[in-house]
C-alpha cells in the first residue's frame, strides 16, 4: 500500500505580485495523514484549493489518486472530500436536507440518500438537530455538519483546512478522534493546522510551509532530528525588558523568536547558554526564567516557520 | 455495512436536485416569499388607484378600464424585478458557502446556474398567478382575452423574465456584489419602467420620453402581453419571444464563463 494518493510537484501560485506558493512539493500515501503546518498566510489554503481543483496552479502539477487536478478535475472531484476553513453548508436547509442534497448530487437514489444522511447525522451527533435549519447551529455543530457533508461520498482523499481553529477544547478533541478513525479506515487525509500538538498527534508526516515554501518535511521525529538543535528560552518580566534582551542577544549573534515575554533561540552548543546569560547580565536584566531545552516540534515550527 | 460509493449523477438529475434545493430553501423562508409578492402587490394597488384618471385622457384607448390596461404591464414588470432577484440570489448563494461545497463535487457548474434560473422561474410564475388573482378578485380585472389570453400574457411575461434572469445571473457571476447589483438594477429599471407604455399610453408622454419609450424594449414586451390579455390584434409576440431567446442565449453564455472563475477572488 505505497500508492501515492496526493502528489504535488513543484506547485506554485501567484496572485498578482503575491507568490502564495513557490515550488511546493508534497506527497501522501494511501491511508496516511499529511499535516500541513504553517502560520496565517503561509499558503495552506491555496495549496488545498489547488489540490481540490478549486484554483488552477500557476506552475507545477498535482495528482490526486493518480488524476491530474487540471486536466481531470471531474475525476478528482469524484474522489475527494473537502472541509474548508469556512463551513460550506446551506444555511437555509436543515442538516438532514444538506446531506441528502449532496448524496443526490453524487448519484445516490432517494432512499440511499436519506439512509446515508441519517447515518452521518448519527455518527456526528447531530440527530437531534437534523430537522433544524443549519443557520441555527452552533459553530461546532456547523463544523461537524460540514465534515459530514464532505464524507457523504466516502472520499478516498479528504482535505481538512484548519478543522479545529476556533473550536472549544472538547469539540477539538472530538474532531481529532474523528480524523483518527477516518485514517484508521483507510482514508487519506491532508489537514492544515497552525497547532503543533494537532499535527504531532494526527499526522504521519508533516510539511512545514512558510511564505509559500516548504521549509521542512518529514515525520515529527525526523523534523526534530533535522533541526537537531537545542534551544534556549528566556522569559522576562516586562515587554520593555524583552526589547532590551532582544537587542542584547542579537548583538552576540543569536536570533531569537519572541512569543509574549519569552525569547526562544536555537543554539549550536551548550556554551551558548552562558553567552545568553552573560548578554542579559551585561544589560542589567534579570530573567524570570531561563532554560535549555531539547528540540521539540514547537521549536521546529518556531525556528523554521518564523524566518 | 454497505460500502457503496457514488461518483456523480446525470446532468438532468443535477439540475432537478439543485432546483428542488432552491425551492425548498425558498419555502423555508416564508418572509422572503411574502415580500417578493408584497412589492408588486403594492405597485398594483397604488398604480391602479393613482393613475385611474388617465382613462379619460385623449390617448387612452376608449372604453378600457385602467386595471385591464395596467395588469399585463404589472406582470411584465414583476417578472423583470424577479429576474433581478435571481441574480442577487446567485450572489447570496456564492456567499452562503454552499456554492463552495458544490464546486468540490463532481457536478457541472452550469447546473447550478440553470437550477437558479429554473427555480426563479417557478417563483415568478407563482408571483404572477397571485397578481392575476388579486387583479380579478380585488380590482375587477376582466380582460377580453379571458382566461386563455391572460395565461398567454403570463407566459410571455414569464419568458421575458426568464431571459432577463440570465442577464442578471451573468452579471452576478462576474460582479458578485449584491448591493451594487441591487442599486444599479433598480436605477436601470425604474426609468425604463416609466419611459414605456407600461402605465400610460406612449402617445400621452412628452416628446422626448416618447422617443425613449419607442426604443425601450419594455414597451414591446408590455404591448405584446397586453395584446394577448386584451385580445387585441396580437402584436410583437413572436418578436418578444425571439428577442427573449436571443437575450437568454447571450446571458447564459456569459453566465457560464463568469461562473467558471474561482470563487475566492
Ligand atoms: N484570492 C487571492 N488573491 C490574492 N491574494 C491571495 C488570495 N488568496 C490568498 N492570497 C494570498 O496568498 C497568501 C497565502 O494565503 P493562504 O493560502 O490563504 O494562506 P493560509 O491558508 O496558510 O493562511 C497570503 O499572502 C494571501 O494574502
Ligand atoms: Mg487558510
Amino acid at each position: 500500500m505505497s500508492e501515492l494518493m496526493i502528489e504535488a510537484t513543484d506547485v506554485s501560485k501567484k496572485f498578482g505580485d503575491v507568490h502564495a506558493l513557490d515550488g511546493v512539493s508534497v506527497t501522501a500515501k494511501r491511508g496516511s495523514v499529511l499535516g500541513l503546518l504553517g502560520h496565517n498566510g503561509a499558503g495552506k489554503t491555496t495549496l488545498i484549493n489547488i489540490l481540490t481543483t478549486m484554483l488552477p496552479p500557476s506552475g507545477g502539477s498535482a495528482k490526486i489518486a493518480g488524476f491530474d487536478v487540471v486536466r481531470q478535475g471531474h475525476e478528482v472531484r469524484s474522489r475527494i472530500g473537502l472541509t474548508g476553513q469556512f463551513a460550506a453548508v446551506d444555511e437555509q436547509l436543515s442538516g438532514h436536507d444538506n446531506l441528502v442534497l449532496i448524496a443526490r448530487l453524487l448519484g445516490a437514489s432517494r432512499n440511499q440518500a436519506h439512509q446515508r444522511a441519517d447515518d452521518l447525522l448519527e455518527q456526528f451527533d447531530l440527530t437531534e438537530a437534523a430537522k433544524r435549519n443549519a443557520k441555527t447551529y452552533s459553530g461546532g455543530m456547523r463544523r461537524r455538519l460540514d465534515l459530514a457533508a464532505s464524507l457523504v461520498g466516502r472520499p478516498e482523499v479528504l482535505f481538512l483546512d484548519e478543522p479545529t481553529t476556533g473550536l472549544d477544547p472538547a469539540s477539538r478533541l472530538a474532531m481529532w478522534e474523528i480524523v483518527e478513525k477516518l485514517a484508521a479506515d483507510g482514508t487519506t487525509v491532508l489537514l492544515t493546522t497552525q497547532y503543533l500538538d494537532e499535527a504531532d498527534r494526527l499526522a504521519d508526516t508533516i510539511t512545514v510551509l512558510s511564505k509559500g515554501k516548504v521549509v521542512a518535511s518529514g515525520t515529527s521525529a525526523e523534523l526534530k532530528a533535522q533541526v537537531g538543535q537545542r534551544t534556549v528560552t528566556v522569559t522576562l518580566d516586562s515587554a520593555s525588558d524583552v526589547d532590551i534582551a532582544m537587542k542584547a542577544v542579537n548583538a552576540v549573534g543569536l536570533h531569537p523568536v519572541v512569543e509574549g515575554l519569552t525569547l526562544t533561540t536555537p543554539v549550536s552548543a551548550s556554551r551558548d547558554l552562558a553567552t545568553v546569560v552573560r548578554a542579559l547580565d551585561d544589560n542589567g536584566l534579570e530573567a524570570h526564567e531561563i532554560g535549555l531545552k531539547e528540540p521539540t516540534l514547537d521549536d521546529v515550527y518556531l525556528t523554521l516557520a518564523a524566518n | 455495512m454497505a460500502t457503496l460509493t457514488w461518483h456523480g449523477s446525470s446532468y438532468p438529475t443535477q439540475v432537478l436536485v439543485l432546483t428542488g434545493r432552491s425551492l425548498r430553501a425558498l419555502l423555508r423562508t416564508p418572509a422572503l416569499v411574502f415580500f417578493s409578492v408584497l412589492q408588486p402587490l403594492i405597485m398594483l394597488t397604488l398604480f391602479s388607484q393613482i393613475f385611474s384618471s388617465i382613462t379619460s385622457t385623449a390617448n387612452f384607448p376608449p372604453g378600457m378600464t385602467y386595471i385591464n390596461y395596467l395588469l399585463p404591464a404589472i406582470l411584465v414588470n414583476t417578472a423583470m424585478q424577479s429576474s433581478l432577484a435571481s441574480g442577487i440570489g446567485l450572489v447570496q448563494d456564492m456567499s452562503n458557502g454552499v456554492l463552495a461545497r458544490f464546486r468540490s463535487l463532481p457536478i457541472r457548474p452550469s447546473t447550478v446556474l440553470l437550477a437558479r434560473n429554473l427555480s426563479d422561474a417557478v417563483r415568478t410564475a407563482f408571483q404572477l398567478v397571485l397578481m392575476i388573482a388579486f387583479g380579478v378578485l380585488v380590482f375587477g380585472f376582466r380582460p377580453d382575452g379571458g382566461m386563455v389570453g391572460t395565461l398567454a400574457a403570463l407566459g410571455l411575461a414569464l419568458v421575458v423574465g426568464w431571459a432577463l434572469s440570465w442577464v442578471f445571473i451573468a452579471i452576478a457571476a462576474w460582479v458578485r456584489k449584491a448591493e451594487l447589483m441591487q442599486t444599479v438594477g433598480f436605477l436601470a429599471m425604474f426609468p425604463l419602467m416609466f419611459a414605456s407604455s407600461a402605465f400610460v399610453p406612449v402617445g400621452g408622454l412628452p416628446g422626448w420620453l416618447q422617443a425613449i419609450a419607442k426604443v425601450n424594449p419594455l414597451t414591446y414586451a408590455v404591448d405584446a402581453a397586453r395584446s394577448l390579455a386584451l385580445a387585441h390584434p396580437v402584436t410583437g409576440v413572436v418578436g418578444a419571444l425571439a428577442t427573449s431567446g436571443a437575450i437568454a442565449a447571450v446571458g447564459a453564455f456569459f453566465a457560464v464563463r463568469g461562473f467558471r472563475r474561482p470563487l475566492s477572488l
